[in-house]
């Protein structure tokens, strides 16, 4: 195991993991947005009660949530590639970045069609009522009505899967992603200094996360400003 | 006016409502009274479709809704003739008094914003919320609350208004100034259809009284006949019962 | 390139051996986790003096980083801990003989804890306050009242969120797979590259944590229904 333990290394390592935060940034962001996309075509068929794709979503969302993160990962970055290569397409060369985005795009999209499932349904029927009494179609109570509530809801749930998924994407190394733990690892290879790497990583890690829970309270507070009392139980 | 003729409805297989008639003048009071169970609220809901009858004929105003045959489009058509004040206020919670109010107004019924917030200002002066506009319903007690609703559903300007038990669940010292509003729009001309069972306030307010009981309107004439000599049975029991055991007479001396 | 089902069943008959460390994995971090999560919740609902930012910082802090992050600072941080303190003591240990599970478990554990605490904190504060005070009305004073009335209710309310931190830590467990464990991912992983199938390892193993996922979501709803059968009304 590693040389004698030099805290002065976790100042030098810090500002050259934090260069590949941008990375970690970039998998979160692109798999947030793909997760909503999914996550909203994925709530449809349930809340519309679609047969046979509304039995699809189920199993999709149940595996998703049955299986760890890692095994996903995986299960992309061999299944992928071997289903493209059924159409003579070779992807054994793309950049594994695209299989981690990938991945966690379809594991936020589960979980956040069932985060606005739960939102939706959790509107009281009441408001559905008023609004038709006011003269509102249906589209226009699920737009005006609804769906402003049901994001007030969802967000809250919502900010904490990001959060989670932040931290699942220091797993992305595990394929050969050039992300800050990937960084780290080569670090670590070339100083054997490996605690002083985690020791930054964590750091970074929780700064991050500290920063991201002061935004999402700060946009909850606003996007609940209707409701008695905006504190989050989080 | 409103017109309803054999209203059937059934919840799995029981008979809620069994075929309705009824006809309502343009600008009358109606109050419909009867124990808990009876349909009151069923018969409500179905005027404008929140519940879809089984069978009959839905008329308010010049928009007439075959239940049978009923779509999308008559539907929507009738429920613009239309607007209800629910007995649990159902203010659209992400909205402010005065969005909710407009609400209706700039979606429904089309209005430019600036026309509709002048109109929204002027009910919600109405019925004593001037100051209360950039409130949220979070915020309000539950009278207020029922004036917003009560604001929200005039501001429309329907050729009716359905009250479903507007004042049940609040607090008996906020009914008064609830009930105070609707007598005072009462004498507007606009035509109201309550369901309460405030014996005083319907007999002040109403034109006419229904007594529904099993699905069926049991009995329907002038308050002072209704409470002073009712002729069913059905509804001297109920009446009795209602007013905490007291003697007829006693409501007979408290009439006009 | 295609899949070869036959394959998947033999990956699946040797994968599915590794099933009691998972379990080991998943098991022992949340047992202990429980009682770290308790004393961690009570000290933060009673604002004890001294401990409360000590465990505000533990909760947080963990619940901020991801969890391989403990498990690799405990792996490489403990055994340097314990030659520091064994040289000062004048003792000779060999952390190199020290299981790495010991590390693994340690490390998972105080990720539960932080994560239980959590979970068990946010169940005593939904119980209202009018328990407390009947309680108290009783003649209970405040162990008693959190012993007796509160714990009770907020655990039973909290089995859902149990469940998912269950669920998450047979998930997270997975991530021993990386200091070389033999549990389901480390099994699957020498099925995968000693056969050069690894689809078929991977989607073996995949299906094992799921029916495993589903029989616990499956058990814990039973529970729930008979943990909470005093909240329905009327007849049991
Ligand atoms: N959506 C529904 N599904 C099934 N049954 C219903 C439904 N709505 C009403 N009912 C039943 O129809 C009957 C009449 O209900 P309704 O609400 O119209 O009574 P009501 O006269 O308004 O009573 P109350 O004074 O208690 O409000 C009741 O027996 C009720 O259980
Ligand atoms: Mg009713």
């Amino acid at each position: 195991m590693g040389k004698a333990f030099d805290i002065t290394l976790v100042g030098e390592f810090l500002p050259q993991l934090v260069q590949y935060l941008g990375v970690t940034l970039q998998i979160l962001a692109v798999s947030t947005v793909f997760g909503i996309v999914i996550g909203i075509a994925a709530a449809i068929p349930r809340l519309f009660r679609i047969p046979i794709l509304s039995q699809l979503v189920v199993v999709y969302v149940s595996f998703i949530r049955g299986t760890p993160i890692l095994i996903q990962l995986f299960l992309i970055f061999y299944g992928v590639p071997a289903l493209f290569l059924l159409f003579d397409i070779d992807l054994t060369r793309m950049d594994p970045l695209y299989f981690v985005m990938i991945t966690y795009s379809l594991s936020n999209g589960a979980v956040f069609s069932e985060i606005f499932r739960g939102a939706i349904q959790a509107i009281d029927y009441g408001q559905t009522e008023a609004a038709y009494s006011v003269g509102m179609s249906d589209s226009q109570t699920f737009f005006r009505i609804i769906i402003p509530q049901a994001i007030g809801i969802a967000f809250p749930n919502m900010a904490n899967c990001i959060i989670s998924s932040l931290k699942d994407t220091s797993l992305a190394f595990t394929i050969g992603v050039m992300d800050m733990v990937g960084r780290g690892e080569t670090l670590i290879a070339s100083t054997a200094h490996a605690l002083e790497v985690y020791i930054s990583l964590s750091i970074i890690y929780y700064i991050v996360v500290l920063v991201l829970e002061k935004l999402f309270r700060l946009f909850e507070k606003r996007v609940n400003r209707y409701k008695p009392d905006v504190v989050s139980s989080a | 006016m409103i017109y309803l003729q054999g209203i059937k409805k059934s919840f799995r297989n029981q008979e809620v409502l069994k075929g309705i008639n009824l006809t309502i003048e343009k600008g009358k009071v109606v109050t419909i009274l009867g124990p808990s169970g009876s349909g009151k609220s069923t018969l409500l809901r179905c005027i404008n479709f929140l519940e879809k009858p089984d069978e009959g004929v839905v008329q308010i105003g010049d928009v007439r809704v075959v239940a049978e045959k009923a779509n999308k489009k008559d539907i929507m058509a009738l429920r613009k003739q239309s607007a209800m004040v629910f007995q649990h206020y159902n203010l659209f919670a992400h909205k402010t008094v005065l969005e909710n109010v407009m609400e209706g107004l700039i979606v429904a019924k089309k209005m430019k914003k600036a026309e509709a917030r002048q109109r929204s200002e002027q009910v919600l002066e109405r019925v004593g919320l001037s100051d209360k506009l950039n409130y949220f319903p979070s915020q309000l007690s539950g009278g207020q609350q029922q004036r917003v609703g009560i604001a929200r559903a005039l501001a429309l300007n329907p050729e009716v208004i359905l009250f479903d038990e507007p004042t049940s669940a609040l607090d008996p010292e906020l009914v008064g100034e609830v009930l105070a509003v609707i007598k005072d729009i009462a004498k507007e001309g606009i035509t109201m259809l309550i369901v309460t069972h405030e014996m005083q306030f319907a007999r002040e307010v109403s034109d006419q009284v229904l007594f529904m009981d099993g699905g069926v309107i049991v009995e329907k004439g002038s308050p002072m006949e209704i409470f002073t000599n009712p002729r069913e049975e059905r509804t001297r029991k109920f009446l009795k019962r209602i007013s905490g055991g007291l003697p007829v007479h006693w409501i007979q001396k408290t009439a006009y | 390139m295609t899949i070869d089902i036959p394959f998947m069943w033999t990956a699946f008959k040797e994968i599915i051996k590794a099933l009691p460390v998972t379990m080991m994995l998943t098991l022992i971090p949340l047992f202990v986790g429980f009682f770290i999560g308790i004393v961690v919740a009570l000290i933060r609902v009673y604002k004890v003096k001294g401990l409360l930012a000590i465990a505000n910082g533990y909760v947080s802090f963990l619940r901020g980083t991801p969890i391989i992050m403990h498990v690799m600072l405990i792996y490489f941080g403990f055994p340097l801990l314990i030659d520091a303190v064994a040289a000062k003591l004048g003792i000779s240990v060999q952390t190199q003989l020290i299981p790495i599970s010991t590390f693994v478990l340690t490390a998972l554990s105080l990720s539960a804890g932080a994560y239980l605490s959590e979970v068990i904190r946010s169940g005593i504060l939904s119980i209202p306050k009018g328990q407390v005070e009947a309680a108290y009305s009783v003649g209970m004073n405040t162990f008693q009242t959190m012993v007796r009335i509160i714990l009770p209710q907020a655990l039973a309310q909290s089995i859902p969120n149990f469940t998912n931190i269950f669920v998450g830590f047979l998930h997270t467990s997975s991530i021993a797979f990386l200091v070389s464990q033999k549990e389901l991912t480390g099994a699957a992983n020498i099925v995968a590259s000693t056969n050069l199938k690894f689809l078929e390892a991977y989607i073996a193993a995949g299906i094992i944590y799921w029916l495993v996922t589903i029989l616990v979501e499956g058990l814990s709803s039973l529970v729930e229904k008979r943990a909470t059968s005093y909240m329905r009304g009327g007849v049991r």
